[in-house]
This record gives structure tokens, sequence and C-alpha cells, in this order.
């Protein structure tokens, strides 16, 4: 592995059984150190599979995943320790409350007594829950379940963050409010973030560099900058449709 | 262990916020038992406690009607109503009071009954003095007649006709040697008159065969009900277990913890271990119930026995296979509908099998050999020995065993489907 890469990615390929084409197929990449990568592409380009094998979710058919030199099908149980992931869904506890939730999750994650009741305080304060955070999830709207979502993969600090769409029905306050506490998480804790998104606007602003893939394949790599230039498009949203096409996808 | 106890304070919390779900965990379990063990009660004391309506019409008024009038009243199964004739005249008349409810069932003595059958006893003892013929020739017969409520519990009515037999065959033998004894008189030209003794020459002692020999047992619904529909109620702790794994597996959350650091194992065992402590907390509601609640119903006191630690035992198991049973059921459905259907029957058909509902051994042979395989039938087995047989250790290990087989059976099931469902290739 090479020494400032944070997430190494060799030929990996995933077939789902009984489906003939592959969702991933021989991808390459590496992902640095304290960076923030965006992983962007149409409805089944192959980003949800790939963020379920980095996450151990899933197996992959064929190459291999190492993360902080740990490989994915060796040692998954240290990536595990290291990760912070933030799935799609929102992955709460309905009937108890956000600070439960999160004193839940931060035990799972061996954190213990005051300094977990102290870390939960600060992100609930953080993200705006000083008065309902002992109320049930149930009761919160959309975008409090989003920030509690968040909260719960960055509870015990990991060095990298896997989000997969984090940010999907937030208003726009809330999601810049989000980003801007990443890019702090990534600045101050030099904590790797990778996340996958439709907003490519937000990914342009926010990523040091994107990936933009469909069918299980990267279609272009670099800093949402160069890549705009070098595919003279306006915008990313330009290059995107450019490398992606307009057709509609399932 | 630090994962154990943050999942097992987070599923504690889970049932805590429920106030619904945990009312119902816990009453309706010790509500099943009351009315059960109450109905069975009521179920003993009217075949021991003089609780049946029954009429005799005893049109004979000489040794046969009054022996079997007698008889009925100090057999004490009934509440005896009798009539000479004089207000029930035809059986019409009584099958009509049946039907509305007057009576459970009656019996009907014809008149000379006694005579009829003193004359046929005569003529029986006429045949083996004169020795010229061993065969009593078409004897006039005494017909009884008994009408009987279709409704009526099978066991009771076996009650009345063999009460009934048995009083009818005590006067036959009575007659027979009064008449004997007469015409042995009348060959020996003797006046003596023997008389026979009104008791008869046995005397049945019933006792029930326990372990323990000091011991004497009185069979109640108490004793016979509660350990039985604890354990029904118990197993159906699969119900709301089950749901719980499967509505976790269905939402999000089913995949942050599977990115957890540490066993899945771990995560769910927590989620077992709580509903194993509210199986066992079912369990001691329940026996608190007939201890102290039943009582001052007037019913007997619950006898548990002496062996604490087979009782804890056997207690720990059935919760453990309960359990086991739950996430079994759990891992193999996907929806908490199936598993609500399929998990509530499958226990009602153990139940079922494993004696909760009739005893074992009034069921058919093939019956009995199914029945010996539902875990249910153990755990009533190991109860049934501490609780009424005086049993030990050793006569509960065989059943703790099985339960505990059963645990473990489950829980390897559940962790390979577990692992075929998730399968992450």
């Amino acid at each position: 592995m090479k020494a400032d890469c944070c997430i190494q990615i060799s030929n990996l390929s995933k077939k789902y059984s009984g489906n003939d084409s592959f969702a991933l197929k021989e991808m390459n990449l590496d992902i640095f150190n304290g960076e923030i990568f965006g992983l962007l592409g149409p409805n089944g380009a192959g980003k949800t599979t790939f963020f379920s094998i980095i996450c151990g979710l899933l197996q992959a058919s064929s190459g291999n995943a190492e993360i902080a030199g740990y490989s994915i099908s060796k040692n998954l149980e240290s990536i595990k320790k290291i990760i912070g992931v933030v799935p799609q869904d929102i992955a709460l506890y309905p009937t108890l409350s956000g600070r439960d939730n999160l004193l839940f999750i931060g035990r799972m994650y061996g954190l213990k007594g005051n300094v977990l009741k102290e870390r939960v305080q600060e992100c609930l304060s953080k993200f705006g829950f000083d008065k309902n955070s002992d109320e049930p999830v149930k009761n919160y709207s959309g975008g409090m379940k989003r920030r509690i979502n968040l909260i719960g993969g960055i509870l015990h600090e990991p060095s990298i963050l896997l989000l997969d769409e984090p940010t999907v029905g937030m208003d726009v306050q809330t999601r810049t409010s989000m980003m801007e506490y990443l890019k702090e998480l990534n600045v101050n804790k030099k904590m790797t973030i990778l996340y996958t998104s439709h907003y490519l606007e937000q990914a342009e602003l926010f990523c040091d560099r994107v990936a933009i893939m469909d069918q299980g394949k990267i279609l272009c790599l670099g800093s949402p900058l160069d890549l705009i230039r070098q595919e003279n498009g306006t915008d990313l949203e330009d290059v995107f449709l450019k490398f992606t096409g307009r057709k509609i996808r399932d | 262990m630090h994962r154990l106890i943050s999942t097992l304070i987070k599923e504690v919390k889970l049932l805590i916020v429920d106030k619904t779900g945990i009312t119902v965990l816990f009453v309706m379990p010790v509500l099943l038992v009351f009315i059960m063990t109450l109905i069975q009660h009521e179920a003993y004391k009217s075949l021991s406690q003089s609780g049946i309506p029954v009429l005799l019409v005893n049109n004979d008024n000489d040794s046969l009607g009054f022996a079997i009038e007698n008889g009925f009243k100090q057999f004490g199964i009934c509440e005896l109503t009798v009539d000479d004739g004089t207000i029930y005249k035809s059986s019409d008349d009584i099958k009509k009071r049946i039907v509305e409810g007057e009576f459970l069932a009656a019996l009907v003595i014809p008149k000379n009954a006694t005579n009829i059958l003193r004359g046929n006893v005569d003529e029986l003892v006429n045949v083996f003095f004169d020795q010229k013929s061993t065969v009593l020739k078409n004897p006039e017969q005494v017909k009884v007649e008994i009408i009987i409520d279709p409704t009526a519990n099978k066991s009771f009515v076996m009650a009345i006709n063999s009460g009934l037999k048995e009083l009818i065959s005590s006067i036959k033998t009575k007659l027979l040697f009064q008449i004997m004894g007469e015409k042995i008189a009348q060959l020996l030209e003797s006046d003596s008159k023997a008389v026979l003794p009104d008791s008869d020459f046995f005397v049945y002692e019933e006792a029930y065969a326990v372990r323990d020999l000091k011991k004497t047992y009185q069979p109640s619904a108490v004793q016979h009900n509660i350990p039985a529909w604890a354990i029904f109620s118990i197993f159906f702790i699969v119900l709301p277990l089950a749901g719980s794994i499967i509505y976790e597996r269905s939402e999000g959350m089913f995949i942050r913890l599977r990115t957890f650091p540490g066993n899945f194992l771990s995560i769910l065992s927590g989620k077992l271990l709580v509903y194993f402590i509210v199986a066992i907390i079912q369990f001691v509601m329940i026996i608190l119930l007939g201890k102290y609640v039943m009582p001052l119903l007037g019913l007997p006191v619950l006898d548990i026995g002496t062996h604490w630690f087979a009782l804890t035992a056997l207690t720990m198991m059935l919760s453990l296979a309960a359990v086991s049973y739950g996430l079994l059921i759990g891992t193999l459905f996907n929806t908490p509908q199936q598993s609500a259907v399929f998990g509530g029957i499958s226990i009602l058909i153990m139940s079922a099998l494993g004696g909760i509902w009739v005893p074992v051994n009034i069921m058919p042979p093939v019956m009995q050999t199914i029945s010996s395989l539902s875990p249910l039938n153990w755990a009533l087995t190991g109860y049934y020995e501490l609780f009424i047989k005086g049993g030990d250790w050793y006569a509960t290990q065989y059943q703790i065993l099985k339960l505990g087989l059963f645990f473990v059976f489950s829980i390897v099931i559940s962790y390979r489907l577990y692992k075929l469902k998730t399968r992450i290739n």
C-alpha cells in the first residue's frame, strides 16, 4: 500500500448471483489520508455496492480493498474499529430518544462513562439538539433524523468516515451546516471522508477529489476544478452529464 | 462483554418505552394461568364437591332402589334429587327436564326391580341346588335407565355408570348370599338365619405414587395447571422476540449493527438475554400467583417442592428454549405477520402434543410417541416431577438436558440461517 494512501482499491469486481452484468468491474482507486473524496454517479452506477463492500456488508467477487493497511477480506474487524459509517437509510431506533440512540452507538464503539455522555452532549449541541434530544426519534422531522444518523457515524471520531448519501431530504440550511461540520472534522481531526451523493454542486464545493462512475466503472477522476477544466464544462454537473449521458436510469 | 451490556441496556430501554407492550408481556401470562386454573378448579370441584344435579327416580322403593339412592348420596359425586315416581312419571318428562338444564343426568329404577332381582337370584340358587340344569333360562331383566345431557363430561358419565354398576352388583351379591343361606338352612333343617353385614369385605384405599414416600399428594387444579399454563405462556415470548428481530432486520439499523466492531452474536445475545430475563420474571410471577393469590380465592397453595437447584435449572432451560425458538422464528421469517402466525400456531401444536391441554397418557399411542418430541412436554414432565411426584435433580435431569439441546439446536440453526440470509458473497 502506498504510504499516503488511506483506501486502496485494486481490481475490485462484484457480480451479484443471478445477474449477468457486473455491479463493479475491475475498479481501481486510491483515496489519500485526510482527503474528502466524492463518489458520484447516476442510480445503479455501483456507488452503494462499492460502499457496502468497503463497510464489510458485501463481499467482492474478486480484487481487493485495503483500508489503512488492513485488507477487507482478512482484517475486517480491525477496519470496523477505525471507520465510521453513515448509511443511506435512517439507522436509528424510532422509539428511543436521539440521546439514547447515540449512547447505544457510542457504547458499541467502546466509549464509556462520562467520556461518552460528554461526547454525545457535545454532538447534540453542535447539531442543534439542545431541547429535544430526549424525545423519541419517531417524533423528529426528516432533517433531525438525518442529523442524528450522521452523529452516529462520527461520535467515536473515526479516522475514516464513510457516508452514503448523507444529506438526502435535508433543507439547504441543515445541509450546509452539516457539510461545514464535516469539513471542520476533516481539517481539525485529519479525518478522511468518502461520501456518495447526487448533489453535484455540494460535491464541487466540498470535495478535494471526485470520481464519476457508471455501470460499475470509474469514468473520470480528479479535483472538481480540474475535471471542469479538462472537459471544458461550466460546472461539475456539466461534466457529469457529459460522462454519464442524459438517459433516465432505474 | 461491554457490547453485550450495551445491547442489554438498549433492549431494556426499548422494552420500557413500549409501556403497552411490557404490560401485555407480564400481565397476559399471569391472567392466562389465573383463568385456566380457576376454570380447571371448577371442573375438579364439580366432580368432587356434589355440584352436578342428578335425578334419581326410585320407582322400586325397595332394597335395590334404596341401595342406589344411599350409594350415590355416599359417593358424593353429584347433587342428588330423589323422586319416588310421583313427579317424574315417564322418560319423556325426564328428558324434557334434562334438555332444559334442570339436571345433567337421571337414573330411573323400574318398579319391582328388587323383586325381579330377588326372583332371578332365587331361581339361580334353585337351579344350583336342584341340579336339574346348570343354566338359568331367560331370566327376567331389570331395565335401569340412564338419561344423560349430551354435553355432559365423559368422565362424569363414566363415574355415574360405574357407580351404578357397582351398587347393583353389590345388592345382587347380597341377595345371592341371603337366599343361598336360607336354602342351606332349609337343607340342614336349621332355624338360624345368617345376617350379612352392611359393610363390604373390601376396603379401597386410594394413594398416589410419588417419589418421596413420606409425602402424601392430593391432586388439584393448582398443582397441575399452574406449571402447564406457565410453560405455555412462557413459550409465547416467541412472538414479541421474533417480531423484534424481524423489525430490527428490516429497518436501517441492521446495517449499522453489522458495521459495529465485534461479533454480531454479541449484539444478538444481548437481545436474547433480556427476553430470557423477561421469561424468568414471568415464571416467578406465575409461581407467586399460585402461592399467594390463588389461596385467597379458596384454591390450594401451590407446592413447588424443595429441590431449588433442579427447579432453577429447569426454569432457566425452559426460558432459554423458548427464547431460542423465538430467535429461530425471527430468523426464518421475513415479516412480523409470518412469524406471528407460524409462531403462534406452532406453539399451540407443541402445547397440544406436549400435554398442556389434555394429559399425554390419554392420547393414542402414536400421539404419545410424537408428544415426546415436544419441548413443552419435556418441561411439563420436569415440573410434574418437581411439583407433584416429589422428584429431584436426578428425576428432572433428562428433561433439562433435552431442553438444553433444543436451545443449542435452535441457536445453531438460527446462526446458519442468519449467515445464509445475510450472505455477503
